[in-house]
């Protein structure tokens, strides 16, 4: 395969799992804020 | 008086007729079809300016200043963010946090037309696209957001910057035409119909405030380069949920949007000359990004089918649609095309969810590939 479509192949399938593993953690962000501050809180 | 005769004279080159051409079909597509207006009437004025033979506003003038102060450097598409980030509420998304995943997965266009890119380029006899760095460029137009492909072109292909930024504009206002035949394609009926419970819960303000510094932080560290745009976009809505600056948020919503709106369509526009536009990658470049939209829009549904799989409770695979990002026009699109299937279907949060968290997810992917490729 040529080299530069291997290192195309390589960086896309990385990126595209790194999305989800970088939005995977603000889901648990999210969750935990959820959990800590779980109803309206208008005196922040 | 050949002074005054040259401009004529230059009028017998086919190139400017074809970008003046260029420039009153966009103008047209703005004033007549409504097509992402304030983008599209700026570019094609510039485009006008910048073809006029010999024309004062390049080479040297106010467009040559405006596209070094604001393109190269990247200043204005960060600005852009800011009033982005001010306009966005995150609500939908807070109250129901999994549609985050649908944002990530609807970047599936962005990696396949840059695969596609890399080889086309390698066609022999095909205008090449010579390397990683431009099928990047390319790619980033599935991202369905401007400002992240302004920013991903001026630093891999600076010399594919206008068409590049034609195509993601004008595919974001054809959202309404692309998405609804390929999600019916990949979608029943009863799949379309599908309903689902909004979520009851509020999110408290104190959520809403830490949200913007904690994602700036986060995606800061894990990826540097995507620090300028998710910290502008999430700067400008920590202006708008702050409650305390109420001033600079609506400033932020209006008039710096707008102001750099103009400044960044006229400049782009006057980046299209004949000479750079007028050629076969240009061509690819807009079929490409119509690649790059169906396949977003595909990956998003066919991920939510995926996850149907392992539900009780079922998504609408629509909804999956919505993780492109062009906001908010693809949450519009789904609740319309919910309600053409059964019009007491309301999956409007659910979508408004899906569709921020593609904003987010496009400025991450753009990161990534600023990080990644070298």
């Amino acid at each position: 395969m040529d080299p530069v479509v291997a290192e195309g192949l390589r960086i896309s399938g990385l990126s595209y799992v790194l999305i989800f593993v970088v939005l995977g953690i603000f889901y648990g962000l999210i969750k935990l804020l959820l959990k800590m501050f779980p109803r309206r809180d208008d005196s922040a | 008086m050949s002074e005054l005769l040259r401009g004529i004279v230059g009028m017998a080159d086919w190139r400017v007729w074809a970008m003046f051409g260029v420039g009153l079909a966009l103008i047209w597509l703005a004033v007549k079809k409504e097509y992402e207006p304030n983008l599209l009437l700026p570019m094609g004025f510039g485009c006008l300016l910048a073809n006029i033979p010999f024309s004062s506003a390049v080479g040297g003038g106010f467009l040559d200043v405006l596209f070094k102060g604001g393109i190269t450097n990247e200043l204005f598409p960060i600005l852009i963010f800011i009033g982005v980030g001010a306009m966005i509420d995150f609500g939908p998304l807070l109250q129901d946090p999994e549609m985050l995943f649908f944002g990530a997965a609807a970047q599936f266009g962005i990696f396949f037309t840059m695969m596609l890119a890399l080889l086309v380029g390698r066609i022999p006899g095909v205008m090449g696209i010579p390397g990683l760095r431009e099928a990047a460029a390319i790619g980033i137009i599935g991202a369905a957001d401007g400002p992240t492909s302004i920013y991903v072109a001026t630093r891999f292909a600076p010399a594919l910057l206008a068409p590049i930024t034609v195509a993601a504009y004008s595919y974001m206002s054809l959202v309404p035409i692309i998405q609804p035949p390929v999600i019916r394609a990949l979608t029943t009926r009863e799949e379309r119909m599908i309903r689902m419970e909004n979520p009851e819960h509020e999110v408290s303000k104190t959520v809403k405030v830490i949200f913007p510094i904690a994602v700036t932080l986060i995606a800061g560290i894990i990826a540097p380069m995507s620090v300028a745009l998710i910290g502008s976009l999430m700067f400008g809505n920590l202006l708008r949920e702050s409650g305390v600056t109420e001033r600079l948020s609506k400033t932020a919503q209006n008039e710096l949007s707008s102001l750099v709106t103009i400044l960044l369509g006229i400049t782009i526009g006057s980046s299209m000359g004949g000479k750079q536009f007028l050629n076969p990658t240009t061509l690819l470049i807009i079929a490409m990004g119509l690649i790059a939209f169906v396949f977003d829009t595909a990956g998003g549904v066919l991920f939510a089918k995926l996850i149907n799989l392992f539900r009780k409770r079922k998504i609408n695979p629509m909804i999956g649609a919505c993780g492109i990002s062009a906001f908010p026009m693809s949450a519009r699109v789904i609740q319309k095309m919910a309600q053409q299937e059964d019009g007491s279907n309301f999956i409007i949060m659910h979508a408004v969810g899906a569709n921020v968290a593609g904003q987010i997810a496009s400025i991450i992917a753009g990161g990534l590939i600023l990080a990644l490729v070298r």
